[in-house]
C-alpha cells in the first residue's frame, strides 16, 4: 500500500508539470510607430515568436530584425543596413519577469509589469514596462505597448535626416499563445 | 520501486528547471538563403549599371551630367575646370513591375556621333547572392535600345546618315555579375554586348566589352566607386582609325557615393564624354592623361508609389 502511494505521489508530481506552465507563440506580431514632420514612419512583422511561463512569470519574446515590412522599401533596406545593422545584429530579443503576483491560469484580464532586458542593436537595456494579459479558456494572450529610445540602443541618426526620423518609437508587441 | 520514483521524480525537476525560454526556439526566426541587401546603393556604379533594381511600385527620377573637358585645350580656367560646357545630360524616369523587374525611359543630349537620344532600358534580376553563400553571387540582366531623333546628316559616310529608321537605333545587352564580400565592398563584372545599326566604315556593328567596377565604403553612408571598361576593339579597327589621328580609349569612372536617406548623390571623374553605354563603350576618344576628364554627378531621387 505504501508502495502504491509512493507510486501515485511521483505520478502526480509528474502530471502537474504535465499541465501546462509554458505556452508559446510562433507568430507575434511586433510593429513601430514614429511621428515626424517630415514623415511617419511605421513597420510591422508577424514573425516574432514569443513565450510565457504562468507559472513562473517569466515572459520572452525575438524577432528577426530583417522580418519588418515597411511601405517603402528604401526605408527598409535604410533600417536593415544603416540603424538596425541586421548583418551584425539580426535578432532583437527581451528576457523578462512579470512582477505582480498574480494567477495566469484562472481566466481574467490582468494589468501587469513586465521587467526585463532588451536587446537590440547588439545593445541590452533594462525595460520596466506595461502589459495587458487576457486568459481565455486557459490560454494567455499578451498585449503592449512601449517606448524605445533609439540612442538607449546606440543607433545613431544622422544629422541630415534628423528631421525625417523620431528619436522615441513606439513598439507594439501581441501574441496569442497555445 | 523507489527507482522509479526517482526517476518520476527527475521528470517532474527536469521539467522546472525550464525556465529559460529563450532555449525553446532554438534558431526558429533565424531564415536561411537570407537575400544580401544593398551591394550597392543605387541601380548604378557610377555610369554603367549595378545589379540593383528598383523594388515594386518605386519611381526613381534620375539626372546625370557630364561637364567638360577638366583640363587641357578645352578645361582650365577659361570654362572654370569644364563646368561651362555640357558634355552629356541624361534625364530618365524608371519604375519596378517587380520587386525584380525594372524599366526606364530616358531623354540623353549624347555625346558621340549621333545626339538627341530616346532610351527605353528593362533590368531583371536573375539571382541575389545569399547571406549563407547558398548563391555566391547576384546575376541581373540588362538591356536597352536607343534612338536618335537628330535630322539626318546629307553626307553618306557619316554614322548620322540615316537612310532608313533602323539606322538610327543602338542597343546594349549586359550580363551583371556581383558579389558583396563584406559590409563595405562589392565587386562587379559586366560582360558586355554593344551594337549600333549603322556605323562608319571600318568602325563594328558589334563591339563585345568587359566592365569591372566596385564598392568599398568609408563609412555608413560614404563610399568610393571604380568602374572601368575593356572593349575588344579588333586591331583593324583600331588602326584605321589611329592612322586617320583618332585613338579610342577605355572609359575609367572614380566617383564618391554619399546617400543621405531618399536621394543618392554621387560625384565623379571620368574620361568619357557621353552618360550611355552605348556611346561611352564604343566611342570615348578621350583620355585621362591629357586632362580629358571630366567631373559629373548622378542624382536619384526615388519615390514609392
Amino acid at each position: 500500500m505504501k508502495r502504491i502511494t509512493t507510486l501515485f505521489a511521483g505520478l502526480f508530481l509528474t502530471l502537474s508539470c504535465f499541465a501546462q506552465d509554458i505556452y508559446s507563440c510562433k507568430n507575434t506580431t511586433l510593429s513601430f510607430f514614429s511621428a515626424t514632420p517630415m514623415e511617419d514612419i511605421d513597420a510591422i512583422t508577424s514573425k516574432g515568436v514569443s513565450a510565457i511561463n504562468v507559472k513562473t512569470g517569466a515572459v520572452y519574446f525575438k524577432v528577426a530584425v530583417n522580418t519588418f515590412k515597411f511601405k517603402k522599401s528604401l526605408m527598409e533596406e535604410h533600417f536593415n543596413e544603416n540603424y538596425l545593422e541586421s548583418d551584425k545584429y539580426p535578432n532583437a530579443e527581451f528576457k523578462g519577469k512579470i512582477t505582480d503576483n498574480i494567477d495566469l491560469h484562472k481566466d481574467g484580464t490582468y494589468n501587469v509589469t513586465v521587467e526585463g532586458t532588451l536587446n537590440m542593436h547588439g545593445v541590452d537595456k533594462l525595460y520596466r514596462e506595461k502589459a495587458t494579459i487576457t486568459v481565455l479558456g486557459g490560454k494567455p494572450a499578451a498585449e503592449t505597448k512601449f517606448n524605445v529610445h533609439l540612442a538607449d540602443h546606440k543607433i545613431k541618426i544622422p544629422t541630415l535626416v534628423v528631421k525625417n526620423i523620431a528619436e522615441t518609437v513606439e513598439v507594439t508587441v501581441k501574441a496569442n499563445y497555445n | 520501486m523507489k527507482y522509479i520514483f526517482l526517476l518520476l521524480l527527475g521528470c517532474s525537476l527536469d521539467c522546472y528547471a525550464q525556465d529559460d525560454l529563450s532555449k525553446m526556439f532554438g534558431n526558429d526566426s533565424v531564415k536561411t538563403h537570407e537575400p544580401v541587401i544593398a551591394t550597392y546603393k543605387s541601380t548604378r556604379i557610377i555610369q554603367g549599371h549595378s545589379p540593383e533594381t528598383l523594388k515594386k511600385r518605386e519611381l526613381d527620377f534620375r539626372v546625370a551630367h557630364h561637364f567638360g573637358d577638366l583640363g587641357g585645350e578645352y578645361g582650365g580656367a577659361k570654362t572654370f575646370f569644364g563646368m561651362d560646357n555640357s558634355s552629356d545630360v541624361r534625364i530618365a524616369f524608371e519604375y519596378g513591375i517587380t520587386d525584380r523587374l525594372m524599366v526606364g525611359i530616358g531623354r540623353t543630349k549624347g555625346s558621340g556621333s549621333l545626339t538627341q537620344l530616346y532610351e527605353g532600358l528593362a533590368k531583371y534580376r536573375l539571382l541575389r547572392q545569399t547571406t549563407d553563400d547558398h548563391v555566391p553571387v547576384s546575376v541581373s540582366l540588362f538591356g536597352n535600345a536607343v534612338a536618335s531623333a537628330m535630322t539626318s546628316s546629307v553626307t553618306k559616310s557619316d554614322a548620322s546618315y540615316f537612310d532608313k529608321f533602323s539606322d538610327r537605333m543602338s542597343y546594349t545587352g549586359q550580363v551583371i555579375l556581383a558579389r558583396k564580400f563584406n559590409r563595405n565592398l562589392s565587386l562587379t563584372l559586366t560582360p558586355t554586348l554593344v551594337h549600333r545599326n549603322r556605323v562608319v566604315y571600318m568602325d563594328v556593328n558589334d563591339l563585345f566589352a568587359l566592365g569591372a567596377g566596385g564598392r568599398f565604403k568609408f563609412s555608413k553612408r560614404l563610399g568610393l566607386l571604380v568602374e572601368y571598361f575593356y572593349p575588344f576593339r579588333s586591331q583593324e579597327s583600331k588602326d584605321y582609325f589611329a592612322a586617320r589621328g583618332q585613338k579610342f580609349y577605355n572609359p575609367l569612372a572614380v566617383g564618391l557615393e554619399i546617400e543621405t536617406g531618399g536621394h543618392v548623390f554621387h560625384v565623379n571623374f571620368t574620361n568619357s564624354t557621353a552618360i550611355l553605354e552605348n556611346q561611352f563603350i564604343p566611342e570615348t576618344t578621350t583620355t585621362w592623361q591629357q586632362g580629358q576628364f571630366r567631373w559629373g554627378f548622378n542624382i536619384s531621387r526615388r519615390f514609392s508609389l
